[in-house]
């Protein structure tokens, strides 16, 4: 059985560089077509600087018996992102793991401190962001992924319940693709984005589905949006 | 083509604050680590920090407002782009007091977001954070734009009567709700003859149409949203005066304060002119002008265009304006002269 300790989220975090690196080039034309075009960058930079630092995590970070705490991996990720990236959707997603972070109280990780953590990440990135559901942002996907955690039993394991996160931010992620963005660089392009599937709701669903596996392609997550990624008949979501 | 002076576009904002802090050494102090710029006089009574920042390309604002009775610290951001959260993090920690810190915010949607990811930071290290959002402009002042007026010069006569009002002592809340009330009561149109160059290009932003006047620019180069015959200054200034008074009404007997702020390539003589006509407008509507600033404080690279603002004040609000200031920008020891004339 899987312990959810500072090893499970450091290999979740490693996961999600990979996920980030892997679809990088998807992000970037996603975010050409409804943003300004830098989000894919951005996040590869933001998962890149987290690698750097989590990589340089040493026993200071560890608990006297050895363990690494799940905060810890999170923490030193959140003050990455919140630090050396630029642009606005970055430091957001630092805003998110810190959160997550500062929910992980116990060194094992349980799902109501995760459905806790991302809760209050939600709440700081609208208070920061101002942005709410329906407004083609990446609030589409952490709202629907923080109501599917507080929704688990409190025994639920993480794993299967961050599994039933990243289903609830994909499926926020394919509503993103029918709105016109009302905040955020895509909101200047009105009708022009309608269509395309907000990049930043697409990242947070990578964060959670990273959980589980490194994803390789957005190809089957987007299969409806008739961008040209259709795979017909992939199966959905991670796992 | 216009030329621009700097050794590179890549390096013109660092090169910039570093000759700053170079020349002001006596007054500020230049962390190039962390991106900010500090005030190295600091009143004993002030209990809270004072911290703006924003674009660059608006010199002198923000760092010609750093030092004694103004503010405790400024991040300049890339031009007309936000300072990064890091940056206003790294600042705030730096120089708020034992009540805290206090950010004065234009409203622009990076610089919102960057301050307010700034803001969790510090409340996650303890350290009280309030927020004065500056929106003074007029020209997009529509119930149809979501994100509300632009915040623009009017920011300059905010930090300073916050200044001062931090250094008679006042509490986070106080200033908050001082500031609150100082925005309520003031407003800013800007107009532009030409456009500013692009650094990374060179040219001009925009082209306009030859004897036409941009009404209501904004200061990052956005243009305004209608056009009008340039015609004679009088009437021009008299446009933006009236819908000034208009949107302000203030009282016959409250004292305003004005501001003829130049846009980057207006010369003194001109804003001068400009603070004529101005004036003798403002009182034609029966505003009395108590108090007149005129100059280049709040910027837009090389734009030809000024803009004009006021704000409705009382007499505790004069006697904060006319306190002493010692920045690099602006600076003085006694209250202002124009009250002798009244």
């Amino acid at each position: 059985m899987t312990t959810f300790d500072g090893t499970f989220t450091y290999g979740w975090l490693q996961r999600f560089a990979g996920s980030v690196a892997a679809t990088e080039p998807e992000l970037t034309e996603l975010d050409q077509q409804a943003g300004d075009g830098d989000f894919g960058v951005n996040l590869l930079a933001g998962v890149s600087f987290a690698m750097t630092a989590m990589a340089a995590m040493t026993a200071t970070d560890r608990l006297p018996d050895g363990r690494l705490p799940a905060a810890r991996p999170l923490q030193v990720a959140a003050t990455a992102f919140l630090d050396e990236v630029g642009g606005t959707s970055g430091p957001l997603f630092g805003l998110v793991l810190h959160h997550l972070a500062e929910a992980a109280v116990h060194p094992v990780l349980s799902t109501p401190d995760l459905a806790r953590g991302a809760a209050a990440g939600l709440a700081a990135v609208q208070r920061v962001g101002e942005a709410v559901p329906g407004d083609k942002t990446l609030v589409d996907a952490l709202a629907p992924a923080a109501l599917a955690l507080e929704l688990c039993a409190p025994d639920t394991p993480v794993d299967r319940a961050l599994l039933a996160a990243a289903e609830a931010a994909f499926q926020g992620v394919r509503s993103t693709r029918l709105l016109c963005a009302r905040r955020g660089r895509a909101s200047y392009l009105g009708e022009r984005a309608s269509g395309i599937p907000d990049p930043g709701a697409v990242g947070v669903g990578l964060l959670f589905s990273s959980a589980a596996k490194r994803l390789t392609t957005l190809g089957p997550l987007l299969a409806d949006t008739g961008l040209g990624w259709a795979e017909p008949g992939a199966p959905v979501p991670a796992g | 083509m216009a030329r621009y002076f700097a050794t590179s576009q890549e390096t013109l904002v660092t090169d910039a604050l570093t000759g700053f802090a170079r020349v002001h050494r006596g007054l500020v102090a230049h962390h190039a680590e962390d991106g900010y710029l500090h005030a190295r006089q600091r009143s004993a009574s002030r209990r809270v920090g004072l911290l703006s920042g924003g674009g660059s390309g608006h010199e002198p604002m923000h760092i010609g407002f750093v030092g004694a009775g103004m503010l405790d610290a400024a991040c300049p951001g890339q031009v007309f782009a936000s300072p990064h959260n890091r940056q206003l993090f790294k600042a705030s920690c730096a120089v708020a007091g034992p009540e805290g810190v206090l950010h004065i915010v234009k409203n622009y949607t990076g610089d919102r977001i960057n301050f307010g990811i700034a803001a969790e930071r510090l409340a996650h290290h303890g350290i009280a954070c309030a927020r004065v959002l500056v929106d003074d402009d007029l020209a997009s002042d529509s119930t149809e734009v979501a994100v509300g007026r632009r915040g623009t010069a009017a920011t300059v006569l905010v930090e300073k009567i916050l200044g001062a009002a931090a250094d008679r002592g006042d509490s986070l809340a106080q200033l908050a709700g001082l500031g609150a009330r100082l925005v309520a009561r003031c407003r800013s149109v800007a107009v532009a003859a030409a456009a500013h160059t692009t650094p990374a290009t060179g040219r001009a932003a925009y082209l306009l149409p030859p004897g036409m006047i941009e009404f209501g620019v904004g200061i990052h180069g956005e243009r305004a949203a209608r056009s009008v015959p340039q015609g004679s200054l009088g009437d021009l200034v008299e446009q933006m005066a009236e819908a000034l008074v208009a949107a302000l009404r203030p009282e016959p007997a409250a004292p305003v304060i004005g501001l003829v702020n130049g846009l980057g390539a207006v010369t003194s003589l001109e804003l001068y002119a400009v603070a004529d006509e101005a004036v003798r407008a403002l009182e034609g509507h029966g505003v009395r002008v108590a108090r007149c600033l005129v100059g280049n404080f709040s910027t837009a690279l090389d734009t030809r265009g000024f803009s004009l603002s006021l704000l409705v004040a009382d007499d505790e609000v004069l006697g904060l304006y006319d306190a002493p200031v010692r920045t690099p920008a602006l600076r003085w020891s006694r209250p202002m002269a124009m009250e002798a004339v009244q």
